[in-house]
């Protein structure tokens, strides 16, 4: 990208907080989680190491802090007030929100982390230089930097395990910083798809790994543009609009309204606009 | 106070942007240096031979005859063996030339032919043959020689076909600015995506 390109199309490039104004044109992908279906087995985390060329860092480097899961299970122990306190863990699997106002891209210092017309935070390996800047402003933590050059050194991938990793993404080198993309790469070929077919991209059509795994299918995926896709019925059932901060059912005067509904997105108030809602856990109401 | 500040850095950005321009305007986007080594085939295919004007003494055989993938695929593809006898078998004038002997060679042992790759982009980099050929052959009605010679230079003045452009981001990009008509007829224009993750994985 050249300076003068930069400067001529600067609208195109800004970081913008999204509103009315600049709808999402073709696409916007988002994804809802169902904390009542997850059941925190972990099979969305070891798809995405299947898919991503993910290193497994081993037990040491995880006790040191290190770690590479683009998708994680947090484990929550709050039992306070529940009246199956030994019943376990509530779960929540973490991952990059996609902010529609990222806080991790204004801070680069070389533009390594941009916004997609697709509305995905994108990560440029090639361009990073390391500076951790993105991982330090990032309030859910969904960054992993490689301390470690990992595809030679670290012999993470031995024969013949190498032959399992995917093609169609980079295995990341040392000093680079690296995130969830979406599956970025399974979007791109069936975008190409849909276009040599001559229409837009169908609901279903394409999935994360993580979804595609999940035992209960408590991950949704989709368009969040596309009126037919089931993650923006859910959204708008659930009354999250992408472009608040504050939702519309959190006022006091729908408050009854508002605990049927348990659509929520982390972090909101920081205004970031994720594009991942989390649909609240009952199950233990529902007993 | 501040608008003073204001002023200043939009002085910056224009000295910035001028000197991008000059820049722009000094180095040409392909140079000698440019042309890529020389790759020893297993066999010295004849790209002129097959593609080459019939003045000639070309064939004027389309690319996409043999490179089937590159309207469908991300790849275009080097054409099987198969394909090669598919005509050959049938070429009887040529049968005894050192090239073919050495084609059928490898037809009677029922090997492939080690072909090597002459393009080769790295691997953080997706280039969709696909796209390309859809929006310059199909929807502008550009000749196919010309459409893959954007990338794969005159290869049709070739044997053994051999790298032409630099193939390098600058270069992609150079073209993705330029704004290029939808389709033949219309006068309505776009330019190729400038989005990073389109290209880089």
């Amino acid at each position: 990208m050249s300076i003068t390109n930069l400067l001529e199309n600067w609208s195109d490039f800004r970081q913008q907080h999204p509103s009315d104004d600049r709808p999402h044109r073709e696409y916007k992908w988002a994804m809802s989680i169902d904390l009542d279906s997850c059941t925190g087995c972990n099979a969305c985390s070891v798809a995405c190491y299947a898919e991503n060329n993910l290193p497994v860092v081993g037990k040491e480097k995880f006790a040191h802090g290190h770690s590479h899961h683009w998708i994680r299970i947090e484990r929550y122990w709050d039992n306070d007030g529940r009246e199956f306190a030994d019943q376990g863990a509530q779960f929540l699997p973490m991952l990059c929100q996609h902010c529609e106002s990222a806080p991790c891209e204004t801070v680069c210092p070389v533009g390594a982390t941009n916004h997609t017309a697709d509305g995905l935070n994108s990560q440029v390996y090639n361009r990073c230089v390391g500076s951790r800047y993105c991982n330090a402003n990032c309030p859910y933590k969904a960054r992993y930097f490689n301390w470690y050059d990992y595809p030679t050194t670290d012999n993470v991938w031995p024969e013949p395990m190498n032959q399992q990793l995917n093609p169609d993404v980079t295995v990341r080198g040392k000093g680079v910083m690296e995130k969830c993309t979406f599956c970025v790469q399974r979007l791109t070929v069936a975008k190409s798809n849909a276009r040599s077919a001559g229409r837009g991209v169908l609901d279903g059509e394409v999935q994360t790994a993580c979804q595609q795994v999940c035992p209960t299918g408590a991950i949704s995926f989709g368009n969040l543009v596309d009126p037919l896709a089931k993650v923006g019925k859910q959204w708008m059932t659930q009354q999250v609009e992408l472009n608040k901060d504050k939702q519309a059912k959190d006022v006091k005067d729908v408050e009854e309204k508002a605990a049927k509904l348990r659509g929520y997105r982390i972090l909101e108030e920081l205004r970031t606009y994720p594009s991942v809602m989390y649909l609240e856990q009952l199950r233990e109401s529902a007993i | 106070m501040y608008c003073f500040l204001r002023f200043s850095i939009l002085l910056v950005g224009l000295i910035v942007s001028a000197g991008s321009y000059a820049v722009n305007a000094a180095q040409p986007l392909t140079t000698a240096d440019d042309l890529g080594p020389k790759v020893e085939q297993p066999i010295e295919f004849p790209h002129d031979r097959h593609a080459g004007d019939a003045a000639k003494g070309g064939m004027q055989i389309n690319c996409m005859y043999c490179h089937t993938y590159a309207r469908r695929s991300i790849v275009a593809g080097i054409p099987p063996l198969q394909k090669c006898i598919g005509c050959h078998q049938n070429i009887e004038s040529v049968r005894e030339t050192p090239r073919i002997k050495k084609l059928f060679e490898y037809w009677e042992a029922k090997k492939a032919v080690p072909w090597k790759k002459v393009h080769d982009l790295p691997d953080f980099v997706r280039f969709n043959h696909e796209r390309h050929i859809q929006r310059f052959v199909f929807a502008q009605n550009k000749p196919v020689q010309e459409a893959c010679g954007y990338c794969h230079g005159d290869v049709k003045t070739m044997t053994v076909a051999r790298r032409q452009k630099p193939l390098s981001m600058g270069w992609c990009v150079s073209c993705h600015q330029k704004d290029h008509p939808v389709d033949a007829t219309s006068t309505k224009t776009t330019h190729g995506p400038n989005d990073c993750w389109q290209c880089h994985k």
